[in-house]
């Protein structure tokens, strides 16, 4: 990408338009993170209270049946399909646990099944998930549209399920077969 | 109006309120455990700091160059004969790069042709079709300090295209 905006900028004279756009973009990623910090402390933190409590045990023997077949290789533990379950139910839910819950299942992830193949595999599969974003309740343009005006803000949710949907299912078909693709290599 | 739209602004305080609640009662002591976990969650935050830097520069550097406008040109090309708005076509070639930006735009389109006109609708949908692929993809793998992410990414955005895709037909379907 860099060398592809590099190419370009020096073609079409640009490059003083994409030097700043750079600095400028460095400094929303440093915007960004700190701005996540404080819902970060604060679910993480509840999930860590779910966690010793039992809940995240509770939940995980709830989605075993259905995440248990996407995830083959988390085996026996608990945990990590616990927090994986929380945080794909929250994006499901449009509520904005999913990413902090998602990283701390990735970390669990790692301590549990390691960096070998198995473990890039499940941590793979969850961000597929959860970036193909099938959600129900798609909070964030449903209130868009309120504010602008529409008489009937919530009418994109079926379709957008329906895309979501795709897009997941999508995906992670395209990982599997990209898999044998990349093996040969 | 669809009856469970505001279901989140329900779930939030009752994850809130329930789980220390029940946490209190299983003779956890919350406070220290919530503190511990708080912990845990501003490392993982401040570990994927390095990688949303290098890929928030790369982004703004395609997005800068104009490179970006070229790709949205590209795309518009196989799209239009394929009935696709080209008012619309900008927002799916920036919706998996940036979420800010893709917002923006889906915003715009809404305040210029209304959020129940038939782009309106589309912009809405297509917006809500996937996540911020390139965002996440960092987030997650950054987290965890991996980097073999080329087949996530790819397979990510052979996602999108399909979310894509069947947000544009359910849309057709919802004109005709």
């Amino acid at each position: 990408m860099i060398a592809l905006g590099c190419l370009t900028a020096l073609l079409t004279g640009r490059v003083d338009a994409m030097m700043s756009a750079v600095l400028d973009g460095v400094r929303q990623a440093v915007e960004l993170v700190i701005g996540l910090v404080g819902m970060f402390c604060l679910w993480v933190g509840i999930e860590r209270l779910a966690e010793e409590a039992g809940l995240v045990d509770a939940l995980a023997r709830l989605a075993k049946p259905v995440l248990g077949a996407l995830f083959p290789h988390l085996g026996p533990a608990r945990k990590p399909l616990g927090a994986v379950t929380a945080s794909v139910l929250s994006n499901v839910l449009g509520l904005s646990s999913s990413t902090p819950l998602g990283l701390k299942a990735m970390s669990l992830m790692k301590d549990e099944v390691g960096e070998g193949d198995r473990g890039v595999d499940s941590m793979s599969t969850l961000v597929i998930i959860n970036a193909g974003g099938f959600c129900l309740f798609p909070s964030t343009i449903i209130a868009l549209r309120a504010a602008l005006g529409s008489r009937v803000p919530a009418l994109i949710a079926g379709p957008v399920a329906v895309a979501g949907l795709a897009a997941t299912l999508g995906g992670l078909l395209a990982y599997r077969v990209l898999g044998d693709i990349f093996r040969e290599r | 109006m669809y009856p469970l739209a505001h279901l989140g602004s329900y779930v939030f305080p009752a994850l809130l309120l329930g789980v220390p609640a029940y946490a209190y009662a299983k003779r956890v002591p919350v406070y220290e455990t919530f503190v511990k976990g708080a912990e845990e969650g501003f490392k993982i935050i401040l570990s994927t700091l390095p990688y949303l830097v290098a890929i928030f520069a790369a982004i703004s550097c395609f997005r800068g160059s104009g490179a970006l406008d070229y790709l949205s040109r590209g795309l518009a090309s196989v799209l239009k004969p394929l009935g696709v708005p080209a008012d619309v076509l900008p927002l799916i070639a920036i919706r998996p790069i940036s979420g800010s930006g893709a917002l923006a735009l889906t915003g715009d389109l809404l305040r210029a042709y209304g959020p129940d006109s038939p782009v309106g609708i589309l912009a809405s949908i297509l917006q809500g079709a996937t996540d911020t692929t390139f965002y996440v993809v960092t987030l997650y793998f950054g987290s965890v300090g991996v980097r073999k992410t080329r087949r996530v990414l790819l397979s990510c955005l052979i996602g999108d295209a399909c979310g894509f895709a069947a947000g544009f037909l359910v849309w057709r379907m919802l004109m005709s």
